[in-house]
């Protein structure tokens, strides 16, 4: 190293200066000779110091040259001092002046032979050397002298003798057998002392000594080299800085002044600083994000003392223990103390903190207008049905049939006579005005549906019973009128059949007429269902009947001039419940469950389809201007439709809790109603413009309950009085109703 | 033909990321997605349709903005959570190596995450954050009184409570207090400040410990949040109010439990010359941006002491005979308005929303006896300008002792001592009033000091009720308290018959056919009165008829309307129906509560009368 290298030649020369001993030398040949293996030179104590980085600053290295210096000449000082206590262990050398160079020499004394120089030996007389002894052990001498003659072997006694001679001779015990001789000998001083070191495990060797001083044979003051080893000059590496490590070096300088490596990085403290945070304007583009809703405040019942009636009474208590915490009103029992000091800890308030947490960071949140309207106004504004008169709002009379079910009615075309019909097969007219029968018809079966004639010229009803329809005129009839209908029902000359027809039209022939009988009868072919349901042309002319229960649907036209009856549709998708004629178009409307399919009977085609979104259409009715439809169905809707608007329903209104039995526009004022299962029969106003911007206007007028409820069923069927704003009703009760204004 | 659009490309299904895709997304193990969560203020959402939002499955999962993640994504305190994950491995091999050294220079060296740009962009400006600190108050109040222990280091126990503390002092040296509530589950606050009202509840002073089914760990990680949003919302108050933040902290009196009087306010002009050049610096820059409101508030200030002086120049006014004739009725100042009120009269003035007084207690000293929390009482008054003393047993600090001679009130929750009293105890007590703790909180509720009568020891405290009042439509007990003078007038009714049938005097008979077509219009009204006061019926009397006329036909009017209003709900649309419905539903519920309720209370009195009575 070079530091280390300039320091020792340093010190070298500081040796020069200080002491001088040319004469040493020639002993130190000698010496090293004698004591190759001598402690290797420990230089100095002095710890090596590490290489200090030097980087560019000399006065710093100078400083330290300096003490180093100083430090060396103490360390040499003690070094003398050692110096001179070792030279004292070695023969004291005398001074002579030498006889031929005149100069003062040192003579040390003669060097004596001694014990282990070879020259001191023992005169033994057996020279056999070391051998193994047992080879004479057959033998009558044990070996030869110097001279070649033998040496006998020495008597030696039994075992007796040899105590004897221990007991007899005290030192017995300080001799040992010679194997060489054969015999015990005694040990001389020496050995003696040389069993007791070895006893004792000290050197044998009575000259050593452990502690002997260090002798600095190559170091040391006086014996420093002066001349180099080798002659090469000095590397340059000794005294310039090193390149590559201040390259090393200033790498990490530079890091270290970059700020890379923090030398003791301060621990990091967990205080905050607080600063201004909101000091600057919040950027535009940033939206703050909707801030967390705020838990509702408290309200009396929370009160350590709250008035006494919100304390809940025992069951109270007990019902809210028992609920779960979720369907819990309120998460805690209102209680009372009588003073501050007594109330308690609120248990769970740990709790209810963490589900706040909860709510905050896992519940979905959603915005919601909270509304804080009055629900009324909700309600749309309608003018009061007081305005809207008349309308039928009370019962006046009821009719009643006692065999069952009253199913159907009709109402005359003057308004003057009802017809109504049970499923006890009993047809019965009655008067309007007075609910007095006039005439009763009984049929075999049940009757199903009942409708009068629209003409006005003939009077005569047709009756819908099992498979067969029957004509029936209505007694007490004004003679032309009676002649018009009898010749129209029974002529004399029957129209020719045009085609061979399922259907048979039977008259009875004219001795078998009497009032109590159908004039004219229509078979359906066989098992093609009760007839439910007839709907007349407005002229009178044809009629339509649609039969339900068989394995088909059959919709029948017939008609009464030609005596001729047609099934207009091959094949029907669906059931049809319902049909009807428009009032001033050539137009027939079918509804089948779900549809209403328009078709133009004159050019043969489907005009429109109309989808009321129910399941099972139960009634239909045409408005008197013809471009408005209302269509109940079993699922409790109702369905107006505006015919130019739309093929959807214009208003779906659901008010009754039952399935809609009967819909009926009243043909002249502006009403309609509806019957339903539950008993109650609901009343409208609807008004319709002929202007087609504004929209039809429905009231709801009056709710009519009056009719029992039996097996489910509740108002079958309801007609409107011709003329009069009144309304007939019939009942699963038997009762036929007359509602008046 | 329009481009084929593939499934799952647009829509819902962008815009809506399930929660495990997220913490896919975000490599990060589930509490650390938790942790990011509350920090960041992200919470699920709710799909309009749940099936296009998760790839057809409907299976219960929740649901976040995808453009949320992607936000958190970028999130720096994303990147510390896992380098504080690497570290964490790390240093449990160094442990598990026994490398001590280097653990200990790992664990110098330990990652650490700041939250000031989450607060700065949750909100956005002061009163953003302002508006959202009522959760933190909750949880700093109810940490600080929790005891420390492994889960719960002390140093976090007590920087809440020095949080707490610092809120306290500024609400009491603004005296922004407005309202308080005894509740049955701690104590609820209401301050404003800056105009926005803020709520906390502060549990009653007794050691709680965490609940085994209340996860911990996401209750630090709100506090953490809410320690550091509390902290700048501090800073600005107390640096908007020219106060030093954070006030210096005696150290010895905190030791004492001192509680809020450890802590001493600094006006900033006198602590510049104190405090570090580095600090001063960020103090002139909070200052510079809210000068205006530091003057804002100084006006404030001022205008709010010349009304309490106003008001405590009114409260001798209130102690005079008019005071004393309400003597039942202090405590609902609303109720007297059924006098007919167009002319503008003392009580309806009284009635008008008015300042509130901030420094109602100033003109009283209050002691507090020993049972009596500290904290909450020291709190109240102080913020209402009292002075206040307690003794040595409740903490050290108090301004005055027992025997001061300033005292005029003494809160006092223990029952009257049934021995008799010495002279010296006599004396004081004639001198103070001892008064129970619930005055204090009716009369800063009332905004005026209330009679000390119903309130004194040992008395049967009225009931205490929500200043922040009821739902809307629900029972009202003040109002109860009005219709128990009809519960009376009902039973003089019946007795009014009785006496009808004996006397048979015209005049009354008269006077109800004339009223019955008087309700219809208030011209025939004005006549009827002219009419009674003719015959000699006395004002109160006509009144009480009318009144009970109206009762009547308003019972009966509703009927028809209600009719027709239920044959207009057929016309109203489904959705329009299932609105109303719902509307009708709470509105039930809530008429059968108050139904209840009033039943009830109905009862309770007439048990007192009869109790009375016998």
């Amino acid at each position: 190293m070079p530091p280390d290298g300039l320091k020792n030649s340093r010190k070298r020369k500081q040796v020069d200066e200080d002491t001088y001993t040319p004469q040493n030398t020639v002993q130190l040949e000698m010496l090293t000779d004698e004591e190759d293996t001598g402690p290797v030179s420990s230089d100095d104590d002095e710890t090596e110091e590490f290489p200090e980085i030097d980087s560019g600053s000399d006065s710093e290295s100078d400083q330290e040259g300096i003490e180093d210096d100083d430090e060396q000449q103490s360390d040499d000082d003690s070094d003398e001092l050692d110096s001179d206590a070792s030279l004292r262990i070695f023969p004291k050398a005398k001074t002579e002046i030498s006889d031929i160079t005149g100069k003062p020499k040192r003579v040390y004394p003669e060097i004596e032979a001694d014990y282990d120089s070879d020259s001191s030996t023992e005169d033994a007389p057996n020279r056999v050397g070391n051998i193994p002894m047992h080879w004479y052990d057959d033998l009558p001498h044990i070996g030869y002298d110097i001279n070649g003659k033998k040496v006998l072997r020495p008597a030696r006694g039994d075992e007796l003798d040899k105590f004897l001679a221990t007991v007899d001779d005290p030192d017995a015990w300080m001799s040992a057998f010679d194997k060489n001789l054969q015999l015990d000998k005694p040990l001389t001083n020496e050995e003696l002392d040389l069993i007791r070191r070895l006893y004792k495990g000290e050197n044998p060797d009575i000259g050593y000594d452990p502690y002997e001083p260090m002798v600095e044979w190559f170091t040391g003051k006086g014996k420093e080299e002066i001349m180099p080893l080798s002659a090469a000059p000095e590397p340059k590496r000794r005294w310039i800085p090193s390149k590559w490590e201040k390259q090393k070096v200033m790498k990490i300088v530079r890091a270290i002044r970059q700020g890379r490596i923090v030398p003791n990085k301060p621990k990091s403290t967990n205080k905050m600083e607080f600063f201004s945070i909101w000091s600057d304007q919040p950027s535009a583009l940033q939206q703050p994000p909707a801030p967390a809703p705020k838990v509702r405040l408290p309200t009396n019942s929370e009160s350590y003392n709250p008035p006494e009636e919100y304390l809940p009474t025992t069951e109270e208590q007990e019902e809210w223990k028992q609920k779960d915490r979720e369907d819990r009103e309120r998460d805690y029992l209102p209680q009372k103390y009588p003073s501050l000091r007594l109330v308690p800890a609120y248990d769970r308030f740990i709790q209810e903190r963490f589900h706040r947490q909860l709510d905050l960071y896992l519940a979905p949140r959603v915005q919601r207008v909270k509304l804080n309207m009055d629900p009324k106004s909700l309600i749309p504004k309608l003018p009061s049905p007081s305005t809207l008169r008349p309308f039928p709002n009370y019962k006046s009379l009821s009719f009643a049939h006692t065999k069952g079910r009253a199913r159907c009615l009709s109402v005359s075309p003057d308004g003057a006579w009802v017809a109504s019909g049970d499923e006890g097969g009993v047809v019965s007219l009655w008067e309007v005005n007075v609910g007095r029968e006039t005439k009763r018809w009984q049929f075999k079966n049940k009757v199903s549906s009942i409708e009068w004639c629209p003409r006005m010229d003939v009077s005569y009803l047709m009756i819908g019973v099992e498979e067969e329809l029957h004509f029936l005129i209505p007694p007490n009839l004004p003679d032309d009128i009676y002649s018009r209908t009898k010749s129209l029902l029974s002529p004399s000359t029957l129209p020719a059949q045009p085609s061979p027809s399922p259907l048979t039209w039977e008259s009875i022939s004219l001795d078998g007429q009497s009032i109590d009988k159908p004039i004219l009868s229509i078979r359906l072919p066989s098992s093609s269902g009760t007839p439910t349901h007839i709907a007349w042309h407005r002229r009178g002319d044809y009629v339509a009947t649609v039969s339900t229960g068989g394995p088909q649907n059959n919709v029948w036209i017939h008609q009464m001039s030609r005596r001729h009856s047609q099934a207009p549709f091959k094949k029907v998708k669906g059931s049809v419940q319902v049909v009807l004629f428009h009032p001033t178009k050539p137009h027939f409307f079918v509804a089948t469950q779900q549809y209403i399919r328009i078709y133009n009977l004159s050019e043969q085609q489907l005009l429109k389809t109309l989808n009321p979104g129910m399941k099972w259409i139960s009634s239909m009715d045409i408005h008197p201007s013809g471009d408005h439809l209302i269509v109940g169905g079993y699922d409790r809707k109702l369905c107006w439709f505006d015919l130019e608007l739309s093929d959807k329903p214009y208003k779906s209104l659901r008010y009754h809790t039952r399935a809609i039995r009967s819909v009926c526009y009243h043909p002249t004022y502006p009403l309609f109603a509806s019957s339903s299962d539950d008993g109650s029969i609901q009343v409208f106003h609807a008004r319709v413009y002929n202007d087609l911007l504004t929209d039809a206007l429905i009231v709801p007028l009056k709710i009519l309950r009056g009719h029992q409820v039996q097996e489910g069923l509740g108002v079958l069927q309801i007609k409107w009085c011709t003329r009069q704003p009144w309304l007939l009703s019939s009942g699963a009760d038997g009762q036929v109703a007359l509602w008046c204004s | 033909m329009g481009r084929i659009h593939q499934k799952g490309k647009a829509g819902a299904a962008k815009a809506y990321i399930t929660r495990s895709s997220a913490v896919k997304k975000l490599q990060c193990s589930l509490a650390d997605f938790r942790r990011l969560c509350i920090l960041k203020g992200i919470f699920p959402r709710e799909p309009k349709n749940k099936r296009k939002a998760n790839k057809g499955s409907s299976a219960p999962t929740s649901f976040y903005y995808a453009k949320d993640i992607a936000y958190l994504a970028h999130e720096p305190v994303l990147k510390r959570l896992r380098e504080h994950k690497a570290f964490a491995k790390k240093l449990s091999r160094a442990l598990g190596r026994g490398e001590w050294s280097s653990a200990k220079s790992l664990e110098d060296n330990k990652p650490v995450y700041r939250l000031d740009h989450i607060i700065k962009e949750r909100y956005p400006t002061f009163v953003d954050a302002l508006r959202d600190i009522d959760d933190a108050l909750c949880m700093v109040f109810l940490f600080a009184s929790l005891p420390s222990g492994q889960r719960l280091p002390p140093d976090l126990i007590e920087n809440c409570a020095r949080l707490s503390a610092e809120w306290q002092l500024y609400v009491m040296h603004t005296n922004s207090l407005r309202k308080s509530f005894l509740s049955i589950k701690g104590v609820y606050y209401q301050a404003e400040a800056m105009d926005q009202t803020i709520t906390w509840l502060v549990p009653y002073q007794f050691t709680q410990n965490i609940p085994s089914d209340v996860d911990v760990r996401v209750m630090l990680t709100f506090l953490e949040l809410y320690q550091t949003l509390l902290g700048f919302v501090f800073f600005k108050l107390y640096t908007d109010a020219g106060l030093v933040y954070p006030p210096p902290l005696d150290v010895k009196k905190y030791e004492a439990a001192a509680g809020v009087g450890a802590f001493s306010l600094q006006e900033t002009g006198r602590s510049s010359s104190s405090t570090n050049p580095k600090h001063k610096t960020v103090e002139i820059d909070g200052r510079t941006v809210s000068g205006k409101d530091v003057r804002q508030i100084i006006k404030n200030i001022a205008a709010s002491e010349e009304d309490s002086e106003m008001d405590s120049s009114s409260h001798v006014v209130q102690h005079s005979p008019a005071a004393s004739q309400e003597e039942d009725f202090v405590l609902h100042p609303s109720k007297h308005t059924e006098t007919d009120a167009s002319l503008p009269t003392y009580k309806s003035l009284e009635t008008l929303p008015k300042p509130l007084s901030t420094t109602l207690f100033s003109p009283y000293t209050f002691f507090l006896s020993r049972e009596i929390s500290r904290p909450i009482f020291e709190f109240i008054i102080r913020s209402f300008g009292g002075r206040v003393g307690w003794p040595a047993s409740s903490g050290d600090g108090s301004p005055i002792n027992m025997d001061d001679l300033s005292i005029t009130h003494v809160i006092i929750d223990r029952p009257m001592p049934p021995i008799a009293l010495s002279v010296q105890e006599k004396e004081q007590r004639s001198r103070r009033k001892y008064v129970q703790p619930q005055w204090i909180v009716d009369c800063i509720n009332a905004g005026k000091i209330l009679l000390e009568e119903p309130y004194t020891q040992g008395q049967t405290l009225p009931p205490h009720l929500s200043p922040f009042g009821e739902l809307e439509g629900a029972y009202d007990p003040t109002t109860a308290i009005n219709n128990g003078s009809q519960l009376e007038e009902e039973d003089s009714e019946s007795e009014d018959q009785k006496a009808e049938d004996v006397d048979e005097n015209g005049d009354r008979h008269d006077l109800k056919s004339s009223l019955k077509n008087v309700i219809e219009d208030s011209s025939a009204l004005r006549t009827a009165e002219l009419a009674a006061e003719v015959a000699g019926v006395d004002y109160d009397a006509f009144k009480k008829e009318v009144g009970k006329l109206e009762r009547k036909k308003a019972e009966e009017q509703p009927v028809n309307a209600v009719e027709e209003d239920d044959m207009n709900k057929m016309m109203m649309s489904n959705k329009k129906r299932k609105l109303y419905e719902k509307m009708r539903h709470s509105q039930k519920k809530k008429e059968s509560e108050r139904i209840v309720l009033e039943a009830k209370r109905k009862a309770i009195m007439k048990q007192k009368k009869r109790d009375g009575k016998h």
